[in-house]
């Protein structure tokens, strides 16, 4: 493009008809750039804009499967109105909040080990480095399937393995109770998403030149020293975008609940997602079930947001 | 710079690209359109194609196994019977939640097809009331000829919206070998499980039945309620004779401990495996168990099913479960799949069906020596009919069991009091009628 725009000395006799010329190219340019991304966007429009802009009309409308099809009246913010003042949607957004405040706090730590151990030279390296992504490659219900079964308190594996040696809770129904079913969802969720979190952080540490460390190390820097000043600061690109695709995965959490403990004992781990499935299709409320649907969009884009404001001002 | 030399391969003035920028948008809203329509189309009345027509029918059920196979073989005898109609069977999920979620859509988006479908005892309500399925009432059916409970489950305002196919009396499995007499009370049934335990260290326990937090351990509740002098309607939820039973089942898991907690994992087949691998005395479910307890196992030959014992001011108890045969009411076949129904509600169909794959049939005339010779749970299966109680029979019946199962999880987690939860129930399912 430059090319284009250059010399505007030595073309001084003409230039307005030669910056037009440019400026036409550009345009085609801008053209083909329009048409090349047309697909993908018009594949974004039909999956992601018109669901979210039918959810919209929804959510100000009444709208329920369940009852023969009449008129959808527009009711302003009833839905919104009514989803603030549910105690349900409430106690949902507590839960689900803290267990996203949780779980993203330990997979962190669990996945930043990890990725340090991984980042060490040892035999077996790149083994391990690719069998660690293996329960990120399985699928969310699979995976949940697989912990409800080792946490059956008759056949499960977890009762059995405390059982022999001899520690406590070896004859718990891990599903029958609050918190150790939220115990469990913490640690299966938790077991699919350490690895992804790992390979991302392991990718951050592999870009920190080891001169960094040496100069650390002749300073006299201990292990822990370099690991705070040096290690840290330099991984916290890599840190954050770690985090924000485990927040936001994690306050959408939903198939994992679906599968362990459908939202039980009570409603004790009914969490935002799960509480909106339960709208839509036990209920099929469209109409209340689009104003979480829209609120949930609301929380996720603010907490992006939020991520986003800390890192630049990082930065 | 690699634009430029893109552009060259475009032609002069790069109006092609303006052209197919204009069009890929039109492409894209034209997409869009088709979408949009599709989902609201077929409004217009339904035409009626008569019975006597050629024409082929589609036909929904859930999942295939040897009730598919049963079902198969049923409809090509109706075909040889018929040879203008032609059936075409529509497997769809076998999860009884999934496969009202397919339904579903298929009715929502206005669908001609199945023209007649499979249906649990508890959807014609909200399928009717939804304008879904098509009344009954203009062929005119002999309701009478049905068990009465099923056929309530069919009808929806006083109308007939759905025929009884098969019938799934759920009630209580017992070890004829560890329980000397069949008990006659609750409280027999715990000291009966309790001395059973002491006589027989390889029992696991002494009562299994469905806790998990799903469908059947509203049918499990639903068995044992009756004993107490409970029912289960929209409006009769927190009633002293439901709170009775479900202080019953708490119970049994917590003070008499008959039953393990890991039964709050337990669907109806994890609760038939522990009846037939020699696990439990006791075992609440439906008439599958026996003939998989025929098949072998330390069970075989000795066991008997009966409702559950009634305490006093009680009856005994069973729970109504089974599938029914409805019509899409945009249908334009209904004429013949009505006849289909007729043909499968024959009492030698339906006996040719329970002989095939253990389905009990939906006519009392279809219990006869010669079933209970085939298979004697039968006769336990009609007496069990006799006390059948159906779910609520609401179109918001699903709404209703999510709030019903939130009160028993959190009961037989020990988390709630059989009381307070059956009474936030209530008032959940009364906020749901208002």
């Amino acid at each position: 493009m430059s090319a284009h725009a250059s010399a505007p000395g030595r073309a001084a006799p003409r230039p307005p008809r030669r910056r037009r010329a440019s400026s036409d190219r550009a345009k085609a340019d801008r053209r083909l750039g329009y048409l090349l991304v047309a697909p993908v966007l018009g594949l974004l429009a039909l999956v992601t804009a018109y669901p979210l802009a039918y959810n919209l009309w929804n959510s100000f409308h009444e709208v329920n499967l369940g009852v023969a099809r009449s008129a959808e009246p527009f009711v302003g913010v009833k839905n919104y109105s009514a989803m603030f003042s549910s105690p349900e949607w409430v106690d949902s957004l507590w839960k689900t909040a803290a267990f996203t405040a949780i779980s993203v706090v330990l997979e962190t730590i669990a996945a930043l080990g990890l990725a340090l151990m991984l980042n060490r030279r040892f035999r077996g390296r790149g083994f391990l480095r690719a069998a660690i992504l293996i329960p990120w490659a399985v699928p969310t219900v699979v995976s949940a399937e697989l912990w409800r079964t080792m946490v059956d308190p008759r056949a499960g594996f977890v009762d059995y393995l405390l059982g022999s040696l001899h520690l406590p809770l070896a004859h718990t129904t891990w599903l029958n109770g609050v918190w150790s079913s939220w115990t469990t969802v913490v640690v299966a969720d938790a077991w699919k998403n350490v690895p992804f979190m790992a390979i991302i952080l392991l990718a951050g540490l592999q870009v920190i030149p080891n001169e960094v460390y040496e100069a650390a190390r002749i300073d006299g820097a201990s292990a822990w020293q370099s690991f705070r000043r040096m290690t840290l600061p330099l991984l916290k690109p890599a840190l954050s975008v770690a985090l924000i695709f485990r927040t936001l995965q994690a306050f959408l959490v939903f198939d994992v609940i679906y599968i362990l403990t459908g939202g039980g004992p009570g409603t004790s781990t009914q969490t935002l997602a799960y509480l909106n499935w339960r709208t839509f299709l036990i209920d099929t409320n469209f109409g209340y079930g689009g104003a979480m649907s829209i609120m949930l969009v609301v929380i996720a884009l603010a907490i992006a947001a939020l991520y986003v404001r800390f890192m630049r001002a990082e930065s | 710079m690699i634009s430029a030399g893109w552009r060259a391969h475009l032609g002069p003035g790069g109006c092609w690209g303006v052209r197919t920028k204009g069009g890929a948008t039109l492409l894209a809203l034209g997409a869009l359109g088709v979408l949009i329509a599709g989902c609201g189309s077929s409004e217009e009345s339904a035409k009626s194609v008569p019975a006597s027509a050629k024409q082929t029918i589609s036909f929904a059920i859930s999942g295939l196994g040897s009730e598919g196979e049963a079902t198969e073989a049923a409809v090509k005898k109706f075909e040889a019977a018929n040879p203008n109609v032609k059936v075409k069977i529509e497997v769809l999920s076998s999860n009884s939640t999934t496969y009202l979620q397919q339904l579903q859509t298929r009715f929502e988006g206005g669908s001609k097809t199945p023209d007649l479908l499979e249906s649990d005892v508890t959807y014609p309500a909200k399928f009717a009331d939804a304008g879904w399925i098509k009344s009954l009432s203009s062929f005119k059916p002999e309701t009478g000829k049905f068990f009465k409970s099923e056929m309530e489950a069919g009808e929806f305002e006083g109308t007939v919206y759905a025929i009884p196919w098969f019938d799934n009396p759920e009630g209580l499995f017992y070890r004829t070998d560890m329980v000397p007499k069949a008990p006659e009370s609750p409280e027999e049934v715990v000291a009966d499980a309790k001395k059973a335990m002491q006589q027989h260290p390889e029992l696991k326990e002494g009562l299994a039945f469905e806790g998990h937090k799903y469908e059947g351990a509203i049918t499990a509740f639903l068995t044992v309620a009756p004993a107490f002098g409970g029912k289960l309607t929209a409006s009769e939820i927190d009633t002293s004779g439901n709170v009775k039973a479900l202080e019953w089942l708490h119970d049994a898991l917590y003070t008499s401990k008959i039953a393990p907690t890991a039964v709050t994992g337990w669907e109806e087949g994890q609760v038939q495996e522990e009846f037939t691998s020699g696990h439990t005395p006791f075992a609440i479910d439906y008439p599958f168990v026996a003939s998989v307890a025929e098949e072998g196992g330390p069970a075989k030959g000795k066991f008997a099913y009966i409702p559950f014992p009634a305490g006093p001011g009680g009856k005994p108890g069973s729970a109504l479960g089974g599938e029914m045969l409805a019509i899409n009411a945009k249908s334009e076949h209904s004429a013949a799949a009505y006849k289909l129904i007729e043909y499968l509600s024959e009492p030698e169909v339906q006996v040719a069906r329970a002989e095939a794959c253990g389905d009990p049939p939906s006519l009392p005339a279809a219990y006869t020596e010669a079933l209970y010779r085939k298979d004697p749970v039968f006769k336990a299966v009609k007496e069990l009919n006799n006390y059948a109680q159906p779910r609520p029979v609401s179109p918001k019946y699903l709404q209703i069991s999510e709030s019903l199962q939130d009160a028993f999880s959190s009961v037989f987690a020990n988390s709630a009091s059989p009381k307070g939860a059956l009474e936030e129930a209530a008032s959940r399912v009364k906020s749901l009628q208002a």
